[in-house]
């Protein structure tokens, strides 16, 4: 082989490596053999007091070993420090069924996802919102829509004053007339807003709660279009198979006038504990504009019809979300808003 | 309204069972909130006579108890009663042994003051088909022992409860449902027959009628009918009015209630004796006038209060309720009945003047029928001939100065198809309005139409297309969608505004909340400083605790706190999206900053955006005075107790004002604001050392945050601290809106220093200007200023430490460059301020 002292260095390391348990160990024997200390290192270093025959043979042989060693120990690392590094993970594992550490979650009010469900369907329809102050002239909110002073319609909504003829509107429809003053036909918009009714609060009352009003005023306007239009909304709203009914009524400001129904989503008309047994669910009163509401804010009848409709934003989620007393949606109890987050 | 079905049917050949009925009437546009079986819940209850009181068995609980002989058919009992009016000769309801009362209660026979009783004689009360109890059994005279109760008081019938819109008056009546019926069916309609016996005397010989405000009484009838004699109406008559909700007086006033009732004319029956010179004036109360109704209450009227006086003084509140002073009483012999037309409007202003909603207001004020009340005279003068005896003396006295024009109304069937989009055959609408009593020629495509004197709220075109579709059926219009020119869908920039807060909050984990925009009076002192705009006060409010419109937009969140915090959730971090409400009044102190609304930033035309408004409309009617309100809008935060959910890996960091402070700025910038800061602000209800603004281009303030005053929220039950912020949405949205431009992005490194100050002595300087005089001394190469750290000496010192970031665009700068930009930085700052820089 090569040379005694060489050899006997090798083997001695070879048996150390094998023996060796850690990467620690191993760097120790590293540094006592191939370290600038070590056997081999300083071997290499006394060349020069050997004979000079002797220092090729030497030489040769150590680096060999030098790399052969490096080598061993290379290996012989690498799988320990493998094994090491595999026993920290199993001494410091996760619990990986910890709870993750999750964002705060924020929540939209339901009465504004239903609200922004509505106005994305009728945008898509190409109607804009309007808006519109919430303390109103007598004028505006009665008078112009065709509900004189003294008339028994007036019962219909019970009115919160805060001046003589000032009051808070009692329905979104007086943007209707603010808008149609202010514009030349054709006219398309939704006005979502707060209204305001003299009724104390119980689980269907509020006195204060939200409407979204719907106003088309076009050449060619019909109540066929208004029913197309109101299919089409309770189809987005409350799913594909949706069905609507109209049922005659009675709004000083539409002529004709109609209720609306829905086909109870619940039972599908069969009758239920929602639907009272009767198979279908109010949602919203709707009809002709009046032609004198037209001719109240300069359009001619005879030129234009138009149609109108309003509904409840509560009465909306209530039936959307199954929710059973008005008055949640203003109490504000965090683990009612929570669900709608 | 509740409506006898039996009672419609005298008047209509129909074959529909009440429920199918009220259906047709649901599909018309007739509202039927239930129908009710009218038989009481008791079985085998028949009519019984008391052929004789055996003897009397003493007292017992304050009553005469007797032992009594009833008849029924061939049956005799022994029965026992405590009754006052027990007599021999009556019939009565009488429960036989195995009879079942309401609640399922089984008559047996039962020793009673040692006494077997073989069943039991029955008050309306008991029977489960009234209220009445105290007066004794219920008689039932006339009717045949033996005959089953039920079928004895025509109880074998059904309620219906309608619900009649305010333009239909003509259905508030029995008459007027069978007529609608007919129409919706096609059944005969068979309008009431009066076969009148009139004699003696003519009426105008007893009666005369003065109308003196023909403006508001149209039409005045009268008639007299003489030798009656008062007492109760027969049992028939009597379950029939109790069975639609009305009580039983007497035969004459129960026959002008029958009538009303069957063709919705109200009707009033006055003692002729007590009317002087049996003279009608109709005219309006005087100024002040004192005047009894009937039911005993002294009210003052005045001079827009028309009243039916006889020549001395006031003796019935027209249309509404008559007096004291002339009422029906046992003693009357001679009865004056009027039947009149009033305007409804001015009926409607008295009885809500007065607070007197009765039946009669109820009609007039939604319109009685001006012919029909000829009708209606007749029938009740023969009711109560036929009920109290007497005579009719000849003729009506008629008062109707200005007879009713029929306005006859051209209907286009092009204007049907026009506004349904669908028309019947010409032929079929035809039909369909004279079903409904009106006269119609046709001429070609159109009709001609006169309209009856019951269908007021028939005036016009459109008013026939509906009456046209309603009976047709709603179900027959077809399913389309509108044509024409479709503009450009626009939103208002509030609603783009109020969606980018919303998700930029909800974003960061907050709930929003939505609340009243009522406020209590007697907390907003707490919220208010003098210098606020007057508030907004309802005139008619429901509570006294929610008579304030909201003048501060943090209330409505503080409430929703409290709520919170009183039911268990300690940690609430919420916004809302609000209002506030104030009067446009100008005040003193206007000095000081405030918030800048709405007003004068966007244009008042738009209607949009109406937050100053200024409410006169085209014509205001009576000369009312508007008031100028304006409404600001807002975003309004509060937090308190956790900053997070708490959990294992923590969470249960407290919030504290930085993090009010924060979330306003968050929705600042999600509305594309940067906003500098400032301490004290405008609105009251903060902590008067811990409130701050937030400012905008040129010092607008755009927004206040700090922390909630300690009384404020303590009057609120909120234990922990809260700290809020607002931003006003107006203020906010004033601005144009910083377009987004790109910036290179920079190619050579950043140079990191650090530098920290120690602030001291009486009034230090405030972080902001210690960071905007960095800021100013260190130039354009300043990228970044952070800062990291701020720690507070026990000695009540701070120091707080600066990262600054520098770079330049176009080089690598050396430590050099940065020194002296470092040194003069330094030298400024302690220059500027009595501060240092701290070492180490």
């Amino acid at each position: 082989m090569g040379h005694p002292r060489v050899d006997a260095i090798v083997r001695e390391a070879r048996d150390a490596v094998a023996a060796a348990q850690s990467s620690a160990e191993l760097e120790r024997i590293r540094v006592g053999v191939l370290g600038r200390q070590g056997e081999l290192t300083q071997l290499l270093r006394s060349l020069g007091t050997l004979a000079p025959e002797e220092r090729p043979l030497v030489g040769a042989a150590a680096n060999e070993a030098k790399r052969e060693l490096e080598t061993l120990l290379d290996a012989k690392l690498a799988t320990t420090l493998e094994g090491e590094r595999q026993a920290e993970r199993r001494r410091t594992r996760l619990d990986l069924t910890l709870p993750g550490r999750r964002p705060p979650q924020g929540s939209l009010h339901p009465l504004t996802r239903v609200h922004d469900e509505i106005v994305a369907v009728f945008a898509g329809l190409g109607f804009s919102v309007a808006e519109g102050p919430e303390i109103e002239s007598d004028y505006y909110n009665f008078e112009a829509l065709n509900i004189p002073r003294d008339h028994p319609a007036r019962d219909m909504q019970d009115t919160l004053y805060v001046g003589e003829s000032t009051l808070l509107r009692t329905h979104t429809s007086p943007v209707q007339i603010r808008t149609m003053l202010a514009q030349k036909p054709p006219v398309r918009i939704i006005v979502p807003g707060k209204v305001y009714r003299r009724d104390v609060a119980d689980a269907t009352h509020s006195p204060m709660f939200h409407q979204v009003e719907g106003l088309a005023v076009d050449r060619a306007i019909t109540m066929a279009d208004l029913k197309g239009t109101l299919e089409l909304f309770a189809r987005e709203m409350f799913g594909p198979r949706s069905k609507i009914r109209f049922r005659p009524s009675f709004f000083p400001f539409t002529e004709p006038s109609a209720e609306v129904d829905v086909l109870c989503f619940m039972c599908g008309g069969a009758g239920c504990r929602l639907c009272k047994q009767g198979g279908w669910l109010e949602i919203l009163g709707s009809g002709m504009v009046h032609p004198q509401v037209l001719r109240n804010v300069g359009y001619d009848p005879e030129e234009v019809t138009g149609w109108a409709f309003g509904m409840g934003i509560e009465r909306i989620a209530m039936l959307k979300y199954g929710i059973d007393d008005l008055r949640l949606f203003f109490e504000n109890d965090l683990r009612f808003l929570r669900q709608f987050a | 309204m509740k409506i006898l079905y039996g009672w419609v049917r005298e008047f209509v050949d129909l074959r529909l069972t009440a429920q199918q009925a009220a259906d047709r009437l649901v599909n018309a546009g007739i509202e039927v909130a239930s129908v009710t079986a009218l038989a009481p819940d008791c079985k085998g209850v028949v009519v019984g006579e008391i052929e004789a009181i055996e003897r009397e068995l003493g007292a017992s609980h304050g009553h005469r108890l007797v032992l009594c002989r009833v008849r029924t058919g061939r049956e005799r009992y022994a029965v026992v009663c405590g009754a006052p009016n027990t007599k021999v000769g009556v019939r009565a309801a009488f429960a036989p042994p195995g009879a079942v009362l309401p609640g399922g209660r089984r008559i047996a026979a039962a020793k009673i003051h040692g006494v077997e009783s073989q069943g039991m004689l029955c008050s309306e009360r008991e029977l489960g088909i009234g209220e009445e109890h105290d007066a004794g059994i219920l008689l039932l005279d006339g009717a045949r022992p033996g005959a089953d109760l039920v079928a004895a008081l025509g109880l074998d019938d059904h309620v219906l409860d309608v619900e009649i819109t305010p333009n239909r008056p003509d259905c508030l009546s029995i008459v007027g449902i069978a007529r609608e019926l007919s129409a919706l069916t096609g059944a005969r309609f068979r309008p009431p027959a009066v076969a009148l016996k009139e004699s003696g005397e003519p009426a105008r010989a007893l009666a005369r009628v003065a109308i003196e405000a023909p403006d508001l009484c149209h039409r005045f009838t009268a008639r007299v009918i003489s030798g009656v004699t008062i007492g109760p109406s027969p049992a028939w008559l009597q379950a029939r009015l109790r069975a639609v909700g009305l009580r039983p007086i007497s035969n004459v006033v129960d026959a002008t209630n029958y009538v009303l009732w069957e063709l919705g004319q109200p009707l009033h029956a006055y003692d002729h004796a007590t009317v002087a010179d049996g003279t009608i004036v109709v005219r309006r109360a005087r100024e002040a006038e004192r005047f009894t109704t009937l039911d005993g209450q002294e009210r003052q009227l005045d001079a827009s209060m028309l009243v039916i006086a006889d020549p001395r003084r006031a003796i019935g509140l027209a249309g509404v309720m008559g007096g004291a002073n002339t009422e029906v009483t046992e003693k009357t012999t001679r009865v004056l009945l009027e039947s009149a037309w009033f305007a409804p409007a001015s009926i409607r202003r008295t009885s809500r003047a007065l607070g007197l909603r009765t039946d009669a207001a109820y009609r007039f004020e939604r319109g009685a029928d001006i012919e029909t009340l000829v009708t209606a005279s007749a029938r009740a003068a023969a009711l109560i001939a036929e009920l109290a005896g007497g005579t009719i003396a000849r003729g009506l006295v008629d008062a109707y100065p200005r007879k009713r024009a029929p306005r006859p109304i051209r209907l286009r069937m092009s204007r049907v198809k026009r506004i349904l989009g669908v028309a019947p055959p010409v032929a079929q609408a035809r039909k369909i309005l004279a079903g409904l009593g009106l006269t119609v020629k046709a001429r070609g495509a159109e009709l001609a139409v006169t309209i009856p004197s019951f269908r007021r709220d028939l005036s016009m075109e459109d008013d026939l297309v509906e009456e046209i579709i309603r009976v047709w059926g709603y179900d027959r219009i077809p399913s389309t969608l509108p044509g024409g020119t479709i503009a450009l869908v626009t939103h208002p920039a509030a609603l783009g505004q109020a969606q980018s807060v919303r998700r930029a909050l909800v974003g960061v984990g907050l709930a929003e909340v939505v609340t009243h925009t009522f406020s209590d009076p007697a907390r907003t002192s707490l919220f208010r400083r003098p210098s606020d705009r007057p508030p907004v006060e309802l005139l008619n409010p429901l509570a006294q605790d929610a008579s304030w419109l909201r003048s501060n937009p943090l209330e409505g969140v503080l409430a929703a706190v409290a709520t919170n915090v009183r039911r268990q959730q300690p940690d609430v971090r919420i916004f809302e999206l609000c209002k506030t409400y104030a009067r446009a009044a100008t005040t003193a102190g206007g000095a000081q900053p405030r918030l800048t609304g709405a007003s004068g930033s966007k244009g008042e035309a738009d209607v949009s955006e109406p937050a100053r408004t200024s409410l006169r409309p085209p014509s205001n009617q009576a000369g009312l005075k508007d008031l100028v309100t304006i409404e600001q809008r807002w975003l309004a935060i509060a937090l308190t107790g956790a900053r997070g959910e708490p959990g294992w890996s923590g969470g249960r960091d407290r919030v504290d004002v930085y993090d009010a402070k924060g979330l306003a700025e968050h929705a600042l910038e999600a509305l594309g604001l940067r906003a500098g800061s400032g301490s004290g602000g405008a609105l009251g209800g903060f902590e008067p050392d811990c409130h701050g603004t937030l400012t905008g281009e040129g010092g607008v303030i755009l927004g206040e945050f700090g922390e909630v005053a300690a009384a404020l929220r303590e009057q609120l039950g909120i234990p922990a601290p809260v700290f809020a912020a607002v931003v006003s949405l107006d203020a906010a949205g004033a601005g144009p809106a910083a377009p987004i431009r790109y910036q290179a992005l920079p190619r050579f490194p950043v140079v990191e220093r650090d530098l920290a100050f120690v602030l001291g002595g009486d009034r230090p300087p405030t972080a902001a200007q210690v960071e905007s005089a960095i800021r100013e001394a260190a130039g354009s190469l300043l990228r970044r200023v952070v800062l990291f750290d701020v720690f507070r000496f026990p000695d009540g010192r701070s120091s707080l430490a600066w990262r600054l970031l520098f770079q330049a665009e176009d080089r690598t700068l050396t430590d050099d460059e940065v020194n002296a930009i470092q040194e003069r930085i330094v030298r400024r700052v302690t220059e500027t301020f009595p501060i240092t820089l701290r070492s180490g």
